[in-house]
């Protein structure tokens, strides 16, 4: 038992410090990466001393930035995992690997996700009312709730999948197929209902009509299936560039044509609510004018949404070509992917849904600098998470980072990657 | 490892060297940034002017004279008989229009009680044998403090409802048992002579936290 | 799953270069800086003040304070609100009454919009006059429509009622189905047995979704320190009621529970000049709001098709 958490101490210790080493790439992109964080944390201090109002938030619009990142990520953290079911209902042999780096990324979509709930809290010190037991958690009344759990599990789930697999691989065992093979069907299964937790928390308000319509859950999916995998795609070829871990062209094109079919269903599906919005010409349509086509003369949210059609109908006209086999067309149709869906569930969803007020009042939101610098801040964060997670997980995959060699001197070249401080 | 490996490998160990030190100050300037404060700062709020107390005044929209009479105010200004004969009905004059004619010794009453000239006999209210009483429609003599029933023989459904409490003014306790209430009479409100409410300046309205930018000219204004 | 034993990946299994002892103490420039750079990022934190306290965090909910605590708390409440605004108030728990549902009902035959009643309703409450929070606000909605879109809320004439217009003010409508209570994560808002929805001022966490999911627009958020003249703070105050509140909590209109609960009319009601305002319990076949809703052929209730079920109606004079 000792030697086991002894074994499991020095894994740990050796994953923290390979975060520290690395080559001038690596410290150029963490250097910035925590230059951000800091400006965020910075900007959070402010938004705690004197509330927020330091943000572009007000009665009439009281959701803004924070919840509508929150929205987008937890569709990324729920589509990194959707790729588990190619590699274990379709046996992909090619994707085994990159399972992990997808249930990596949801791990740091996840530790967002939180990260944005929380900044967007009036009281986070109140946070511990949440905790079953401890607070008042109203379950099952309250779709926050049910996120507060649902999200914390997902977190748990996917870390303890990816940490036995790691951590297995590192000591050159087989897993254990108890260990993890349930926990990931039951994490393909909670990935559908985290996401479907959080178009439920928007649903469920009848009294804002533009959310209270039941596209809103099937496009939530839909959009995270096509911006997740498209995030993964870019993501696995800065991988394959920057160590040289093998990720096969196949595994890109399985993962394309995961994004096609998810664009080809968000497409006809905001076709089938802007018909329905529109046609019958029923009083409850006004946030839908507001957004596509400006309402009393107040129009700032019209270039944005319909920027983020365009970028969504293109990218879709892209994949359905075989032009975006190619790398080069395939990264740009995934930079429209994610900006168009980015676009679609943070101005095309959470703030319309406020403009008009529920008493036909307008209003208009924007985000301030102090709001601008923490959202930056928590990408920040997610990012620098996904690098050090990634940073350990890599070597351990390949093989160079194992029990095996534990105590052996730093020798040889292997990435590249030396640090400096080395040099006696 | 050959020479050029070797040299390679140096002059990347000098570029992350590079690095570092640059990373060092970057986090030197930062500190600096952040103790002197120069961005982010909350700007002061603009001032919204405090409301006028006037608006909270619980007080009635006019005093009746049996409000003066309860408080025992100087009622010589209503003392009827110092100038009208007791006995003697006193005379109204019309113009050719049947327009009352106000005496100028009464030129502070406004008769506005019914459109079209309607309702402008004095004495469909006053008591014209006793000007110390009103009369109702079927000539019995009534107290001004019981004006209402008078207000009501014409006004019936709205008395029905000031009865139950359902027009007009309460205030005080809901809860009869636990405090008195006052309801007010008609005339606490309404000049019997002119009873149509004048308009009236409204409070301040709201100050939203941030506030819209006007709308460009030409553009569809709100209602 | 992991690679197979024939991976690619597995070529050349060469020792990943780590930091010894020695090689981590000489980036200690780096780090120091780094830790540095963070400690002086959360410099702004000096001035946060009173904003948590030891007791204040580790009050309980509500419904689960005994009788002992609650006074402790209350006392708690004196203290503080003496010591911000040099004023000893007078903090009570006051409970519901049995045999008590409130309602309130508004005459729009009557309302002439003077706005009186949102600011005897400010005053009463102690809300933050800037940045401004009104429970209530008046609508100008033009003649033979309740659409809300065509609502006017700034409105400014010279005198009002203005011809081709009437005027209805919209506050907490105390819903008997009400879906601020459903999507609170936490409990702190909840309905009583006497009808008013109350807030639990200590136990809010300010995500606000219950402002989101109200129909009515009627729940507000302190977005920084509320502030309140000092000589026009009403000391007569309620625990659930209008008790100071601070930065990042929810507030609302409740029926001046203050008020209400010791037997008297709400501050709109009393303020009004046109009397369009009525409010009792509906329980009592005696009261006003009884016999409007007993004899009067129309009455509405806002939103009615949102299924709120709210306890507010306007009717009109027949």
């Amino acid at each position: 038992m000792r030697r086991a958490t002894r074994n499991y101490l020095v894994f740990l210790r050796r994953c923290a410090l390979i975060a520290f080493v690395g080559d001038k790439r690596y410290y150029l992109w963490m250097g910035v990466l925590t230059v951000f964080c800091l400006l965020g944390l910075n900007a959070y201090a402010k938004q705690l001393v004197h509330g927020l109002i330091t943000t572009g938030m007000s009665d009439e619009v009281s959701w803004g930035v924070y919840i509508a990142n929150f929205t987008f990520l937890v569709g990324v953290a729920a589509a990194a995992v959707m790729m588990v079911i190619p590699v274990y209902i379709y046996d992909n042999e090619e994707l085994h690997d990159l399972v992990i780096f997808g249930e990596l990324l949801a791990v740091a979509a996840i530790l967002m996700c939180l990260a944005f709930v929380t900044v967007d809290l009036g009281r986070p010190d109140r946070f511990w009312h949440l905790i079953p037991g401890l607070g008042q958690l109203n379950f099952p009344a309250s779709m926050l709730s049910w996120d507060v759990i649902v999200l914390n599990g997902y977190l748990l789930l996917n870390v303890h999948i990816c940490g036995y697999l790691l951590y297995c691989r590192y000591r050159d065992r087989k897993p254990s197929k108890w260990f993890y093979i349930p926990f990931v069907f039951v994490a393909i299964g909670w990935a559908v209902s985290i996401h479907t937790v959080t178009a439920f928390l928007y649903v469920g308000l009848g009294g804002r009509p533009f959310w209270n319509s039941s596209i809103v859950g099937p496009r939530f999916l839909a959009s995270a299936f096509t911006a997740g995998p498209a995030l993964i795609i870019l993501a696995l070829q800065i991988i394959r560039r920057v160590t040289e871990y093998r990720i096969t062209n196949k595994a890109l094109l399985t993962l394309r044509s995961i994004v096609q079919v998810s664009m080809l269903i968000n497409v006809f599906l905001l076709v089938n609510e802007v018909f329905k919005e529109f046609y019958s010409g029923n009083l409850h349509v006004a946030s839908s004018k507001y957004l596509y086509l400006g309402l009393h003369g107040y129009h700032a949210l019209v270039p944005w949404i319909w920027t983020a059609i365009v970028f969504n109908v293109v990218a879709m006209v892209l994949l359905v070509l075989p032009l975006s086999r190619s790398l080069k067309w395939l990264n740009l149709t995934c930079v429209l992917c994610i900006v168009g869906i980015w676009i679609e569930k943070g101005m095309g969803l959470v703030i319309p849904g406020f403009i008009p007020t529920p008493l036909g009042a307008m209003a208009e939101y924007r985000p301030s600098l102090n709001e601008t610098l923490i959202c930056l801040g928590i990408w920040a964060f997610g990012l620098l998470c996904y690098t050090v997670f990634l940073r350990m997980a890599v070597p351990i995959l390949q093989g160079r980072l194992s029990q095996a060699n534990e105590g052996a001197p730093a020798a040889g070249l292997g990435e590249a990657a030396t640090n400096p401080a080395l040099e006696a | 490892m050959d020479d050029r490996q070797r040299t390679d490998g140096r002059s990347s160990r000098i570029k992350a060297s590079l690095v570092l030190r640059g990373l060092v100050i970057m986090f030197g300037a930062l500190v600096v940034a952040f103790l002197l404060n120069s961005w982010g700062r909350q700007p002061p709020l603009p001032a919204i002017p405090l409301v006028d107390p006037a608006f909270l005044s619980t007080a009635t929209n006019r005093r009746s004279y049996a409000d003066l009479v309860r408080a025992k105010e100087d009622l010589s200004d209503f003392d009827c008989y110092a100038c009208h004969e007791k006995g003697k009905p006193p005379t109204l004059r019309f113009d050719e229009h049947q327009n009352l004619i106000i005496p100028q010794e009464h030129s502070d009453i406004v008769m506005g009680h019914g459109e079209h000239g309607r309702n402008n006999n004095c004495f469909n209210c006053h008591n014209e044998n006793n000007l110390e009483l009103l009369q109702t429609r079927d000539g019995r003599a009534l107290k001004f403090q019981d004006s209402p029933q008078l207000c009501g023989s014409c006004h019936g459904p709205t008395y029905e409802d000031w009865e139950a409490g359902a027009h007009g003014r309460i205030s005080g306790y809901w809860n009869r048992q636990l405090g008195p209430i006052k309801r007010q009479d008609c005339v606490n409100c309404h000049n019997p002579h002119s009873p149509t409410f004048q308009g009236r300046k409204p409070a301040p309205g709201p100050h939203a936290l941030h506030p819209l930018p006007p709308v460009p000219a030409g553009a569809e204004t709100a209602p | 799953m992991l690679p197979p034993e024939s991976s690619p990946n597995q070529a050349a299994p060469a020792p990943v270069p780590e930091m010894s002892r020695r090689s981590f103490l000489r980036s200690s420039a780096v780090l120091a800086s780094g830790l540095a750079a963070l400690a002086a990022s959360l410099s702004p934190l000096r001035e946060l003040g009173d904003y948590v306290s030891l007791e204040r965090f580790m009050q309980k909910y509500y419904k689960e304070l005994t009788p002992e605590d609650m006074a402790k708390v209350l006392k708690r409440i004196e203290l503080e609100v003496e010591r911000q605004y040099g004023i000893r108030p007078h903090v009570r728990d006051l409970k519901p009454m049995d045999g008590v549902e409130f309602v309130y009902a508004l005459n729009l035959t009557r309302c002439i919009g003077c706005r009186k009643c949102v600011h005897a309703c400010v005053a009463e409450n102690n809300q933050s006059r800037n940045p401004e929070i009104q429970y209530i606000r008046v609508l100008r909605m033009p003649h033979g429509s309740l659409d809300i879109e065509k609502a006017t809320h700034d409105y400014a004439p010279e005198s009002v009622p203005e011809k081709g217009y009437f005027y209805m003010p919209v506050q907490c409508q105390q819903c008997r189905n009400p879906p601020c209570v459903k999507v609170c994560p936490v409990h702190a808002t909840w309905q009583e047995t006497d009808g008013i929805t109350v807030i639990d001022y200590d136990w809010c966490i300010g995500c606000r979704y219950c402002e989101a999911a109200c129909p009515y627009w009627a729940r507000h958020f302190n977005f920084t320190q509320p502030s309140i003249p000092k000589d026009r703070l009403n000391p007569e105050m309620a625990y659930l009621g209008n008790r100071p509140r601070r930065q990042g909590v929810m507030e609302k209109c409740h029926f001046c529970i203050q008020r209400t609960r010791a037997g008297r009319y709400p501050a709109c009601l009393e303020v009004c000049p046109a009397g369009a305002r009525k409010f009792g319990n509906i329980l009592d076949p005696a009261s006003e709001v009884a016999y409007i809703l007993r004899t009067k052929r129309v009455f509405i209730q806002l939103k009615e098709e949102l299924g709120t079920s709210p306890r507010f109606f306007y009717y009109f004079d027949v």
